[in-house]
């Protein structure tokens, strides 16, 4: 098999992943690998197992069975602190924010700087607000007025980049987006999938799961179709049609 | 890089000017005009309200209220609620009371022992808000019955009067012209102020109370943070029955057991919102403070005892009303036009 090369030395690779919500199938045996400065594209109807099978690899869900190795080496994810420590970066669907902090708490959520004195973790507030803020402008996001601003009073995009700059500042390697662009404009969608392709090119490995196929076509290296919880498909964007990607979608493999 | 762009420019920045307006959007500004006002109207309609008796008493009654109400402040902001805060105040001043009085302890020890009651009945309501995921309202309410209970059952509903001055001290004495229980409010009221802004606690604490799956996904151990904020919260109402009992005088079984309206009323008052994520110790301190003055104002203007009631009722609702509108739930336009 030629990817059973390319599955040993994937910066991510899951195997074997199986998981039961009471009597339904969500996953059974499935395999995903992952290079670094990769996008691999996991679609499939609702209901395929697409969110779970992510879920996985970021600790919100525990698999029944399956194993899952990083950088090579065999990992134990059972909880989303564990993933975030082996670099594992996510951004959900409904992007996981906080509405009621400010840009900078947002951007460290989980890993935030802190000066200990006397047993108590301080927040180091200012440089958090300072690096937050140029890691916005390093993203090109310039109208924002500070790193204190609350992330509720920002548009869907600038959300979205505050999610982006999340993952970047705690030095992820791999980054994870559940449906990233399906609450955004057409204009702010087209500079987060920009922002994607960016960091790619910076050696991050990166799990992109979309409903819009031609997102999926343009932007990655290699495409995951999920039907019924199993994969029935590894297809290369570029030497594939979006209709196969749809009957595999809709039909699966025959 | 390219330049990215994303929505439509935010606010420009300001000059370094404070305006007005950027006051009054100051999450404390509204309470403290409040103070100010009915502070200044009372003053200056009663001589006897500006007696500095009458502002002793009323700084003293509020010390109790503020730093209860610091507690619940956080327990709210946290997403949940502690009903037994009241119960919890008059079990530590009952067991401060019955340690000295009946076991004989030293009274510094029985306050320390009696502060640890007051913490481990916080760890109970804890654990079963965050390992049982009992609903906090209820579970309090059932805790804070069950502490009452335990206050008979320790004092067979007998008071225990004749208290040395080391167990009234809290609550009695004066540094100078400053009450102790002031001093320890201002103290609180810092402490638990730099704890819910400055510390990385308190940020978990406005994480689980502002999106508490978002939290998780983070990797916040939501249990722990719930378990520590009603320890904490347990903790400031055994501060707040100690403090109560030296003002009172005696350790009777239904010390402080009207105390948990006017806390969470400060609370309210102080801009925490009841849905949890955002409030202000300070605010909270300030709402104590309104709540006090217009207490004391009903007492010194001879309102009648019964439409006391009714006042203090109709101001948590004018509270809740304002709650509405700073969440968003309610805008000006709901109240014209009902139907919508």
């Amino acid at each position: 098999m030629s990817n059973a090369v390319n599955q040993v030395t994937s910066f991510v690779a899951m195997r074997g992943i199986s998981k039961k919500y009471g009597n339904v199938r969500a996953l059974s045996n499935v395999d995903l690998s992952v290079d670094s400065g990769r996008i691999v594209s996991i679609v499939g109807d609702n209901g395929a197992g697409k969110s779970t099978l992510i879920k996985v690899l970021t600790g919100a869900v525990s698999p029944d069975e399956g194993h899952i190795s990083i950088g090579g080496r065999q990992v134990e994810i059972t909880k989303p602190s564990d993933a975030q420590g082996l670099g594992i970066a996510a951004i959900y669907q409904d992007l996981a924010l906080f509405n009621n902090l400010d840009i900078s708490e947002n951007v460290f959520a989980g890993h935030e700087l802190v000066r200990r004195t006397l047993g108590v973790s301080f927040l180091r507030r200012k440089r958090m607000a300072q690096e937050a803020h140029n890691l916005l402008t390093r993203l090109g996001i310039t109208t924002l007025k500070s790193g204190r601003q609350n992330v509720g009073s920002l548009s869907g995009g600038q959300r979205q980049m505050a999610a982006v700059a999340r993952s970047i500042g705690m030095n992820a390697r791999v980054l994870v987006l559940d449906e990233p662009t399906a609450a955004l404009g057409v204009r702010e969608a087209e500079s987060l999938l920009e922002q994607v392709r960016t960091l790619r090119d910076e050696g991050m490995a990166i799990v992109l799961v979309t409903h819009r196929i031609p997102d999926a076509m343009l932007l990655s290296d290699q495409i995951v179709v999920l039907k019924s919880g199993q994969v029935h498909g590894l297809l290369d964007p570029r030497q594939c049609q979006l209709d196969e990607v749809i009957e595999l979608i809709v039909r699966g493999r025959s | 890089m390219t330049r990215l762009d994303v929505g439509p420019p935010v606010e420009k920045a300001r000059t370094s000017r404070v305006s007005v307006t950027d006051l009054l959007a100051h999450r404390e500004s509204g309470i403290l005009i409040a103070f100010v006002l009915v502070f200044t109207v009372m003053s200056i309609i009663s001589p006897s309200f500006r007696t500095p008796f009458n502002l002793t008493v009323l700084a003293k009654q509020m010390a109790v209220v503020t730093i209860m109400a610091n507690g619940q402040t956080l327990v709210i902001i946290s997403g949940a609620f502690d009903l037994s805060q009241s119960a919890v105040a008059g079990l530590t001043a009952m067991v401060a009371g019955v340690l000295w009085f009946n076991a004989g302890l030293d009274p510094v020890l029985a306050m320390i022992l009696a502060l640890l009651t007051g913490a481990a009945a916080g760890a109970t309501n804890g654990i079963l808000a965050a390992r049982f995921k009992l609903h906090p309202i209820v579970m309090t309410l059932a805790t804070s019955t069950m502490f009452t209970g335990l206050i008979f059952v320790i004092t067979h509903g007998k008071p225990v009067i004749g208290l040395p001055t080391q167990l009234l001290w809290m609550g009695e004495a004066s540094i100078g012209p400053m009450p102790v229980s002031v001093l320890i409010m201002l103290l609180v009221v810092a402490a638990m102020h730099i704890l819910l802004t400055r510390t990385l606690f308190g940020l978990r604490v406005r994480q689980v109370g502002g999106n508490r799956e978002a939290a998780r996904l983070t990797g916040v151990n939501v249990h722990r943070i719930w378990l520590g904020v009603f320890i904490i919260s347990a903790t400031l109402a055994a501060l707040g029955g100690l403090i109560e009992l030296g003002r009172v005088g005696n350790a009777i079984p239904s010390i402080g057991i009207t105390l948990l309206f006017p806390i969470i009323t400060a609370s309210i008052l102080g801009g925490t919102l009841l849905s949890g994520g955002e409030g202000s110790m300070i605010g909270t301190m300030l709402g104590a403070a309104v709540l006090t003055v217009i207490n004391n104002s009903l007492v010194i203007l001879q309102v009648d005892i019964y439409a006391q009631s009714v006042v203090q009722g109709a101001l948590v609702v004018v509270a809740l009303i304002v709650d509405q509108f700073r969440r968003g739930q309610l805008t000006l336009r709901d109240l014209i036009r009902p139907e919508l």
